[in-house]
């Protein structure tokens, strides 16, 4: 049974289609755009409220001595600076400007990239074959990989700070690292796709079963940068 | 196949100066297309009766792969480095003393 308002839509002259959200089978879909690619941004952070705290990092040393020291004592962990409102850009804040360079020194990196929110623990010279296959993309194009949570080398982790879940909440969301501390560069290499997989399906006691193709493509990357900037450079 | 080799072909041709392109016969049987990889390996695609702008999609098909056999890869990434925090050890942790 057609509402009044869907029935006047249709009717309506103005309109050539009825729109979006009076569509039955398009109710939930809207016009926003929520832009996911690796490349973009992310949006600006609404930060009128004083008490909501804006992403901070924080380097933590590891708590493990390292193998080749016969017995030392554990490296204790500095204590995570409270996070409060800044002004845009963010300030570093003191563990990041003690350690950035410390990590810098102590090659090789490894990254916790994002793409589309899924993460890839990526060091340079590894092949990347995403989930998803990438459009207007050629082989010989290079991406920069701007969300990363976490990067390190062998003793020192840059993280992300984030308040503390609350009590039985797993979130999962993920906060990023500053970008302005890092560089990853990916050349994307080409496509590759799965062989043809033949999805059967039916029912018990029902002879007619129902084949369906499926024949993924994965756009193959291959990081050829991963680097810790200095400080000089990020301010 | 005739209008693709034509006009579409020295187009893809002159886009990918990477690429050799050679055309030869093959009277009395199906058009083909062959991309040679650099591993060894060859890709083939029959083509018959199928337009142009299909045949472009195929030869941009063959373009981007690689020569590597289709698999099903479970793990995205694929590395030959070392892990940069080395291996777990039993006596390097302040969890428990062994």
């Amino acid at each position: 049974m057609l509402t009044k308002s869907l029935k006047r839509a249709l009717l309506d002259s103005r309109w050539p289609m009825p729109p979006t959200f009076l569509l039955p089978w398009a109710a939930g879909l809207t016009t926003v755009s929520h832009s996911t690619a690796a490349s973009n941004l992310p949006p600006p952070l609404v930060s009128g409220v004083s008490n909501i705290s804006r992403q901070r990092e924080a380097l933590q040393q590891d708590q493990r001595a390292p193998p080749r020291a016969s017995s030392g004592p554990l490296a204790s962990l500095p204590e995570l600076p409270a996070a409060n409102a800044t002004s845009s850009p963010p300030a570093l804040s003191q563990s990041v400007r003690e350690l950035l360079p410390v990590l810098q020194a102590q090659g090789p990196h490894y990254i916790v990239a994002h793409l589309y929110d899924r993460p890839y623990l990526l060091t340079q010279g590894d092949t990347l074959r995403l989930p998803f296959h990438m459009k207007d993309v050629e082989p010989g194009d290079i991406l920069r990989l701007d969300r990363a949570s976490i990067i390190g080398s062998r003793d020192y982790t840059l993280k992300a700070a984030t308040a503390p879940p609350a009590l039985n909440q797993s979130t999962g969301k993920v906060s990023y690292v500053d970008d302005r501390l890092f560089v990853c560069r990916a050349v994307v290499m080409g496509v590759e796709s799965d062989p043809l997989h033949v999805e059967e399906k039916t029912k018990r006691r029902q002879r007619k079963v129902k084949r369906v193709k499926s024949k993924h493509r994965h756009t193959i990357l291959r990081i050829k940068e991963v680097r810790v900037r200095g400080l000089e450079e990020v301010e | 196949m005739n209008s693709f080799l034509k006009h579409t072909l020295p187009a893809f041709a002159a886009n990918n100066p990477s690429i050799e392109v050679s055309i030869s016969p093959r009277p009395g049987r199906h058009p083909v297309i062959k991309g040679l990889y650099i591993n060894g390996r060859e890709k083939a695609i029959c083509v018959r009766n199928m337009e142009p702008s299909e045949i472009l999609k195929k030869a941009e098909l063959l373009k981007v792969a690689s020569g590597e056999k289709l698999r099903r890869e479970r793990k995205p990434v694929k590395s030959w480095n070392e892990s940069v925090r080395g291996v777990w050890s039993p006596y390097h942790g302040h969890h428990h003393s062994v």
